[in-house]
């Protein structure tokens, strides 16, 4: 029975894994296949590699930049995220105020509308600010989403700190302010830290927004795949060179959240 | 050199009122234990002494200074929460250098504080470790030591002793007691445990309803209490109590006949189990009902249709069983008497 149990298992997760899989590797060999082995009509699992892809896009393309555009956008707004959010979600665990839920609520409501919905308004607004076809439109844009889901975890690792914790640390002479920043914030830095990767993540692989607010200086890397559909066909090599790169951040963060979502670190202050 | 609480009323959004026009004052220097019941406002009036809650009404004064709207890192107080409230982050010498690193002592001084008030508390051999790893014995131990490392004027304690077992809670009460003689610092004490007021204070303040019922040291809440409440409330088991009437010197209620050194009227009338005598001539005879043995005490509840006396005696009971009549004695100078409408007491 037990047996039968973990061989089913074993069989449903490997299915994932394969069905999971097989995309990313097929994404990874087409990146160091020629044009002749890409365009083959029966796929190709065997052929002789080539390392000319990636210069091709990163060097002769000028794609490199793209790299560095993905990497502000995605820390800036992960940190303007945190900044804003984290003293928000605080007040929410810690504080009572009239209608406090609904505002919460109103947080979560901000992700329910197709994203694509806002999208030509928010093109409006950088226009008139002129931020557009700069990374801090993206930036901001970013925020937007990332900020709900900020408030929406960090309540949840605050209100596991007793409330005793901000009083002590006053007692011991903090202001309230100080409590928050010197005191609950490394407290809850596990937290923290689960929440900023899983922002960085999402700002990093968005495209929508970032498609309509810049078109060539400040493009991130999702944003420039679509620049390699060219009229003489798609540069299917180049493609998954810049995907390969794409992920790769996102894999090793995906390992660091794993790791940091795994409960328990902390919060030993009421066991004593 | 006094700490005064001025008609401090509070109100919570909620419509509670946890303190009632509340009057308190003591000297620097005392061992003073908040005691009531649990909703009487005692660890309201606390974390208002301390500003982590602010009155509705009245002032807070340390030696004349107004504290009332000082946040609490401007009070000079130090505190020591029911769950210890530990930064489980830092070490455990780093939880109690935290108040020294705030105000920013020298390093060689931090350091010296940090060792003595550690071993002030024999908790020396533990600093290294992380909260988690404690005791709740030790990790109360640490919270009280990081509640004086920066020897702050008052030390607040709110139920410090509630989360430890019950043989912990005596050592740590003497502990405290004689960290107090040591120290000379002005404690305040939060508690419900009439025991641990009665061992630690040196003065209790009773609290009932957000207000002040009494304000003595121990001895004289036990044997003068001011009103029925507190005769009530301290003591275990508690104070019998009856209500009825006095005619020509003598005390008259559904459980008992006794002679009485007050005017006539109706009266509510008190005596502690322990001091009631048993056998002898004088007094009325009563049916044992239950008969509960403390070692080295005896409980024994008596009762008629009209309700129960309950007395602690140390004497032998073997030959008592429940169903027996037993001849009973108030000695005149152990009553106390009540008013019986407001139970305040009379002499």
């Amino acid at each position: 029975m037990n047996r039968s149990y973990k061989i089913l298992a074993v069989g449903v997760l490997a299915c994932i894994l394969v069905i999971t899989l097989t995309p990313y590797l097929w994404m990874l060999l087409t990146s160091f296949k020629g044009r002749l082995d890409i365009l083959s009509p029966d796929p190709r699992w065997f052929f002789t590699p080539t390392l000319d892809n990636y210069p091709a896009v990163f060097i002769d393309k000028d794609y490199l930049p793209l790299v560095l555009n993905s990497l502000i956008i995605s820390t800036a707004s992960t940190i303007l995220s945190i900044c804003i959010g984290a003293p928000a979600a605080y007040v929410f665990a810690r504080t009572d105020f009239p209608g406090k839920e609904d505002l919460f609520f109103f947080f979560l409501t901000t992700r329910m509308a197709p994203p694509i919905s806002i999208a030509v308004p928010l093109f409006m607004f950088f226009t008139l600010l002129g931020l557009t076809d700069t990374v801090y439109a993206v930036v901001i844009a970013h925020t937007t989403f990332n900020l709900s889901l900020v408030v929406w975890m960090m309540r949840g690792f605050f209100a596991e700190i007793p409330r005793e914790i901000d009083e002590a640390a006053m007692m011991d002479g903090r202001s309230r302010l100080g409590a928050f920043i010197r005191v609950i914030i490394p407290m809850a830095a596990p937290g923290v830290a689960a929440t900023a990767v899983l922002c960085f993540i999402l700002s990093w692989n968005e495209f929508l927004y970032a498609f309509i607010l810049v078109a060539f200086e400040g493009r991130p890397l999702t944003v420039g795949i679509p620049g390699l559909i060219t009229p003489h066909g798609t540069l299917w090599g180049q493609v998954a060179a810049v995907a390969v790169v794409a992920t790769l951040p996102i894999l090793i963060f995906t390992f660091l959240v794993q790791r940091h979502l795994v409960r328990g670190l902390t919060f030993g202050a009421v066991k004593g | 050199m006094a700490v005064s609480f001025t008609e401090v009323t509070k109100r919570f959004a909620d419509g509670t009122t946890a303190l009632d026009g509340l009057n308190l004052k003591f000297d620097l220097g005392e061992f003073v234990v908040l005691l009531g019941p649990s909703g009487s406002g005692k660890t309201t009036a606390c974390r208002i002494l301390a500003g982590l809650e602010h009155p509705s009404e009245g002032r807070i004064e340390i030696d004349g200074r107004d504290i009332t709207n000082l946040p609490p890192r401007m009070r000079g107080i130090g505190m020591v929460f029911q769950n210890y409230a530990l930064y489980s982050h830092k070490s455990v010498y780093e939880n109690i250098a935290y108040p020294l690193r705030i105000r920013k002592t020298s390093p060689a001084e931090l350091d010296r504080r940090v060792k003595d008030v550690a071993e002030l508390l024999q908790i020396g051999s533990y600093l290294h470790r992380r909260p988690s790893q404690l005791s709740g014995g030790q990790a109360q131990r640490v919270a009280v030591a990081r509640a004086l490392v920066w020897e702050p004027t008052i030390c607040l304690m709110d139920e410090p002793l509630s989360n430890l077992d019950a043989l912990l809670r005596l050592h740590m009460r003497t502990e405290l007691n004689r960290l107090h003689k040591r120290l000379n610092k002005t404690f305040v004490f939060v508690t419900h445990d009439q025991e641990e007021a009665m061992t630690l204070a040196s003065r209790i303040a009773i609290l009932k309803d957000g207000k002040l019922v009494q304000f003595d040291d121990p001895r004289t809440i036990y044997r003068r209490p001011a009103n029925r409440f507190v005769a009530e409330f301290m003591g275990r088991p508690a104070m019998n109590t009856m209500d009825g009437m006095v005619e020509n010197g003598v005390f008259r209620s559904g459980q008992v006949t006794c002679r009485v050194q007050c005017p006539d009227g109706p009266v509510t009338l008190g005596i502690r189990p322990e001091q009631i005598v048993l056998g002898g001539d004088e007094g009325f005879a009563m049916k044992l009902d239950v008969k509960e043995t403390v070692e080295p005490d005896t409980l024994l509840i008596f009762t008629n249709d009209k309700g129960t006396l309950t007395v602690r005696t140390q004497r032998d009971c073997d030959d008592l069983a429940p169903g027996q009549s037993v001849n009973i004695h108030f000695p005149p100078d152990s009553l106390h008497y009540f008013d019986a409408k407001t139970g305040e007491r009379l002499r």
